[in-house]
């Protein structure tokens, strides 16, 4: 495992730790990962756009909750639409692509956002497929 | 360097990592990489004469698929070794699924060896971590396929859906719009997920140099080591006037690399990875990971944690623009999962 590189020196590597390092450490990181665990309470706005012959909405602005899954916007999105199960569907970001279900609005928001907010145009086609 | 990653790889450091030699090798050993998966029938829902005691299947699968892809194998060896004539006709493989050993449905449309590498993670935070190498078990539902929980139909044609928009998604990080995808033909995007169903990676790559971007000098002094079909893009641009007149396919010209960050048991975050640090300094994944996790990466002192890429753990000082162009998945994401330094 031991790198074979000339710095190896100023590395800290795991086989040079003590037993009580090692275990402060493992504590440290899972409090570390809880930290980053907790959800992301802010909220962010999302703006519904339809395309084609999707219904318009009478308000389009929506604050959502940014640790929500996209899929809890598609299935709000469909509440509002009145969609029944089997109702074809699509959603993209940005009349760009269809973002994975379960990617989080936060994430999507802090990559893709326009003025603010995050577009979210749906079709009752496959636009962008 | 103060900082750590873990235990890193001596032949990176030491190689020029941005000649068409190295840029091809290390997209080959990524495409070439595999785990090792055992696929438990549930034998709950094995129909009856089943030849039971064989319901395991063992397959060394490529990082780089599908658990989808794998139904077609699975099944000609459910129907030639365990199950008979009458069982085999009522298999019904649009309700197949796949469950973690942990009882939680498994993301069909991650790629494999993304699958394997969160199941490392998350080994280091368990009580006794197991560090032997070991197949990721997983668990092969016959019936009754949970819909809310698996998000969409476990289909081929579902997961290469789910791919193409990841494609198209990393297109737009890197470059701001998705004009590189969609000026695709269809048989070129058709191509590409051919290219991964049948594990070919020049038919994979034919298309795939057309929207990733190339670590490769623009003007290269020797020819292209292998097929010509990686290197398709002309010369155009002096090597030594790169930084004022940036090669607009260059890896470090992209806006910011696709990376998405894994931690043991979730969350996934998502962050902007801009290829350089004030127009100039390139970004490294030590770098990276502090600004992103500092709990995890502190800035001075001990790492807590180690990040892995491609199954690889990742030398602090690898560039994010060189992962982005060379050990991305085949869905142009560089997926960094990050583990407890035990």
């Amino acid at each position: 495992m031991a790198s074979s590189s000339p710095d190896t020196h100023t590395r800290a590597l795991p086989t040079a730790w003590t037993a009580q390092d090692s275990l402060d450490n493992i504590a440290e990181a899972l409090d570390a990962f809880e930290t980053y665990k907790k959800k992301d309470v802010s909220k962010v706005v999302v703006r519904f756009k339809a395309v084609g012959n999707a219904p318009i909405m009478r308000q389009n602005f929506y604050k959502i909750t940014a640790s929500n899954r996209f899929q809890a916007v598609i299935q709000f999105l469909r509440k509002e639409l009145g969609w029944k199960a089997g109702d074809p569907l699509f959603t993209y970001i940005n009349l760009a692509f269809s973002p994975a279900p379960d990617d989080t609005v936060s994430n999507l928001y802090k990559s893709f956002s326009t003025d603010g907010h995050l577009i979210v145009n749906y079709s009752t086609t496959a636009a962008w497929g | 360097m103060a900082s750590t990653l873990g235990p890193r790889h001596g032949a990176a450091s030491a190689m020029n990592l941005s000649t068409p030699a190295s840029t091809t090798l290390f997209r080959r050993l990524t495409w070439e990489g595999t785990v090792p998966l055992e696929i438990r029938v549930d034998s709950k829902e094995l129909p009856a004469n089943s030849n039971r005691g064989l319901e395991c299947y063992f397959i060394q699968a490529a990082r780089v698929s599908y658990l989808p892809l794998l139904v077609p194998d699975i099944k000609k060896f459910l129907v030639d070794v365990v199950l008979d004539e009458e069982g085999a006709k009522i298999l019904k493989e649009e309700d197949w699924w796949f469950e973690a050993e942990d009882g939680s449905p498994l993301k069909w449309h991650w790629p494999i060896g993304l699958l394997y590498d969160n199941h490392t993670i998350a080994a280091t935070i368990r009580p006794t971590p197991t560090t032997d190498p070991v197949p990721l078990r997983l668990v092969l539902h016959l019936a009754l396929p949970p819909a809310d929980k698996l998000l969409l139909v476990p289909s081929a044609e579902a997961c290469k859906q789910a791919f193409m928009g990841q494609l198209k998604e990393a297109d737009f990080i890197r470059w701001g719009s998705t004009k590189r995808m969609t000026s695709l033909r269809k048989a070129e995007q058709d191509g590409i997920w051919e290219g991964i169903k049948e594990h070919n990676f020049d038919d994979y790559w034919r298309v795939a140099s057309k929207v990733t971007p190339t670590t490769i000098p623009t003007r290269s002094q020797s020819p292209p080591p292998s097929s010509g079909s990686l290197h398709t893009r002309p010369p155009s641009v002096d090597p030594g006037t790169t930084a004022s007149a940036p090669d607009k396919d260059g890896a470090s010209s992209v806006r910011s690399v696709p990376i998405r960050i894994y931690l043991p048991d979730g969350p996934v975050l998502q962050e902007l990875a801009p290829p350089l640090l004030d127009g100039e300094r390139p970004h490294t994944i030590s770098r990276f990971l502090t600004s992103t996790l500092p709990l995890l990466f502190p800035e001075v002192g001990k790492q807590h944690a180690y990040a892995i890429v491609q199954g690889v753990v990742c030398p602090p000082e690898a560039e994010l623009s060189w992962l982005g162009a060379c050990m991305a998945g085949a869905d142009g994401w560089v997926n960094i999962c990050v583990g407890i330094t035990r």
